[in-house]
């Protein structure tokens, strides 16, 4: 087995000690930090497919999630020193949205979007549609993303994207929601771009969206 | 006559005997046996379409206690069921399991914490309605928090009650920093108990001249969704189970106790609710090792004691539904959200009542014709062999709900829920 290979299988059996350890050995090998951040994209799609699959269940994301998120700070200021930036795939703004608190899946879908290449810039929870608006002035995202689990933030996301609308940007960003709640209707009724309940589908959506624009 | 109507009638004319009815149909289905119809309960947690219903704001629900809960009273008359189910504030267990001694708490609001008194305690673990949240909204909202970090495990398993006590209500309740505030402050609240248990024995007279059956209702918890909600915070117990599970099992080992002392503090309490939170995110091996053992542990004490059992299974339970079956026969009420009732039936036929199936969405979304459809095929399919309560999630009537839809609900069970 490569290390490639061992560290990606110590992430999947969310072997925390393990992972960090091998990052750490590697790091100090002198080995490209992106080759290992292209690591954790591959350990988090199949993280994705797992669920999907029914083999992982929410704890298991959620501690994934945390042991990429470890990774990942090992990783950055290695980055920083060697003067690299990893090449970002597009930026993705997201934030629960107003009214709701629930954050478990946003985090989730934020560490996979990040494993995956996105800048991504969390705007946390109970985000009201200004502050939505002002991120995507102030960093001009490829992508919006909404969180919702609760029926009243359903009204929260149409506000949020008639705020979008309002301020003139509607036609600059993408719009993704997710969270257990979400569906077609709500999609509709809030007029996003797509819908997910899974964050690795939402991540597949993204990256489409990305090739779609680069052509 | 609509078959709604005559009971909306009958409910107020001959109420003895409609309550007669309803006690008798409950205890079969729970015993597993046939009764004249499949029972419906709805609920009210908290009870937004009831609010709506009644033209009470979410902040008079939890400030003003008579007029507020009446509401509850209102909506069962105009809309007919077997039981109501509903909260009359939002989760304040750490403060029941922490004062053994003062069992009026679980009394008062089955460890519940009303508007004035978050108030007057100042607890982090909420927001209410005319305070952090806007007047119009109906509902409050339990948020939870961190305010024990992994590292004091060892003081929780040490000496659980004192821990709790001393460290973590100071941290998680503005009040309860100081001595001369706390003092104060538990004798407001204990102002507070004493019209929540006028006020509730109004309600329970006024549900009982309408054919309601009302019993003392106790709660209790599993331990992890204790840790989680009121001690670690979710996502921080998720991960606990990953990287220190000898230190979860034992605090779960000792909470146990505890969760069993709050619940008892109701002496002549009957009915006893448990909802569940971190089931459905838990894979199966360590649900089998963290959180079943416990709460198998908690129902089967409870059921000792002569308690009817209600666990609210949130979210998915189908992973996990076989580990049921180590419970004795008719041991309780297995409530389900978003598991498929027919399956669960499949495993549990003969075993355990199960209640649920009713998608609350359809509520909202759906027509009355379809309403009708759904629930003949629900009970064509469940209803067989008994066993079976028709009902919605813990989360409530929505307050888009029509009015036409609850109706097309209630009457398609009185239509089709016949044995
Ligand atoms: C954990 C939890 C809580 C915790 C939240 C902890 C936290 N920090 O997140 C606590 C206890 C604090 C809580 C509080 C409340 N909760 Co709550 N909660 C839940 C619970 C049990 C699980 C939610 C969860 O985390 N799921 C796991 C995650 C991983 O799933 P997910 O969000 O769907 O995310 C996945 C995908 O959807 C995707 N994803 C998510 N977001 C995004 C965004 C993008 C852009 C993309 C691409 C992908 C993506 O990625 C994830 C991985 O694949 C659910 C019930 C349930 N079983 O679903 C209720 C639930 C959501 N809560 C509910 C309610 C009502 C509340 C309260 C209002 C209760 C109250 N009255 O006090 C409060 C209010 C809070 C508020 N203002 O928001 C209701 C909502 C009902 C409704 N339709 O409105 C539910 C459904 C419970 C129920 N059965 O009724 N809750």
């Amino acid at each position: 087995m490569s290390v490639s290979e061992e560290f990606i299988k110590s992430i999947l059996e969310l072997d925390e000690r393990k992972a960090l350890e091998i990052a750490r050995r590697r790091l100090e090998a002198g080995e490209d930090p992106l080759k290992i951040l292209g690591d954790l994209t591959i350990a988090a799609d199949k993280i994705g497919e797992k669920y999907e699959k029914g083999e992982f269940f929410i704890a298991d994301l959620v501690m994934a999630g945390e042991i990429m998120k470890g990774i990942s700070e090992l990783v950055r200021p290695k980055l920083k020193e060697l003067g690299k930036v990893r090449e970002v795939v597009g930026k993705l703004v997201i934030g629960t949205v107003q009214g709701d608190i629930h954050d478990i899946g946003k985090n989730i879908a934020v560490t996979m979007a990040e494993a995956a290449g996105f800048e991504v810039i969390d705007l946390g929870v109970d985000v009201p549609p200004e502050k939505f608006v002002e991120a995507i002035k102030q960093y001009n995202p490829n992508i919006v993303g909404m969180s919702c689990l609760i029926t009243v933030g359903l009204e929260s996301m149409k506000k949020t994207v008639d705020a979008i609308k309002e301020a003139g940007l509607r036609d600059r960003v993408k719009i993704i929601i997710g969270g257990g709640r979400v569906d077609e209707y709500a999609k509709e009724y809030a007029g996003a771009d797509a819908w997910t309940n899974s964050a690795a589908e939402g991540v597949r959506i993204m990256l489409k969206w990305i090739r779609e624009k680069a052509r | 006559m609509k078959l709604i109507e005559e009971l909306m009638e009958r409910q107020r004319k001959e109420p003895e005997i409609v309550l007669k009815e309803r006690l008798d149909r409950l205890s079969k289905t729970i015993e597993l046996k046939e009764p004249d119809r499949v029972p419906l309960i709805l609920t009210g947690c908290p009870p937004a379409f009831a609010l709506k219903h009644a033209g009470v704001s979410g902040y008079d629900f939890y400030y003003d206690y008579e007029r507020g809960w009446k509401a509850i009273v209102k909506f069962v008359e105009d809309y007919p069921m077997d039981s109501i189910f509903f909260e009359v504030g939002l989760e304040g267990h750490v403060l029941a399991l922490a004062f053994p001694e003062v069992p009026e708490f679980m009394i008062a609001t089955a460890g519940h914490i009303t508007g004035p008194m978050h108030d007057i305690l100042r607890d982090k673990y909420t927001k209410f309605p005319g305070r952090e949240l806007p007047l119009t909204i109906p509902t409050g909202q339990f948020l939870g928090g961190r305010f024990m970090e992994a590292e004091e495990y060892g003081k929780l398993i040490e000496n659980p009650a004192e821990f709790i006590r001393e460290t973590i209500l100071p941290r998680a309740f503005e009040s309860l920093k100081d001595v001369h505030q706390s003092r104060i402050a538990l004798i407001k609240t204990g102002i507070e108990l004493s019209k929540a248990i006028n006020s509730m024995t109004s309600i329970a007279s006024d549900l009982t001249k309408l054919g309601y059956p009302v019993a003392p209702l106790t709660d209790a918890y599993c331990p992890v969704d204790f840790i989680a909600d009121f001690l670690r915070h979710v996502t921080n117990m998720l991960i606990d189970i990953y990287r220190i599970p000898d230190k979860v099992k034992a605090a779960c080992e000792v909470l146990v106790e505890l969760i069993l002392n709050m619940a008892f503090q109701v002496k002549n309490a009957v009915h006893v609710f448990i909802p569940l939170h971190l089931n459905e995110m838990l894979p199966p091996k360590t649900y089998n090792e963290l959180y079943w053992p416990y709460l198998k542990k908690v129902i089967l004490s409870l059921k000792e004691k002569g308690l009817t059992i209600w666990v609210f299974f949130e979210g998915n339970h189908e992973p996990h539904l076989e580990t049921l079956l180590e419970l004795p026969k008719s041991w309780g009420i297995a409530w389900f959200e978003k598991t498929d009732v027919r399956k669960a039936k499949r495993v549990l036929e003969g075993h355990t009542c199960i209640m649920g199936g009713f998608p609350t969405n359809l509520l909202v979304s759906g027509t009355p014709e379809k309403i009708e459809e759904y629930v003949k095929n629900l009970i064509k399919d469940v209803a067989p062999g008994g066993g079976f309560i028709i009902s919605t999630g813990v989360a409530d009537i929505p307050w888009g709900t029509s009015e036409a839809n609850l109706r097309a609900l209630i009457n398609a069970v009185l239509k089709y829920g016949q044995h």
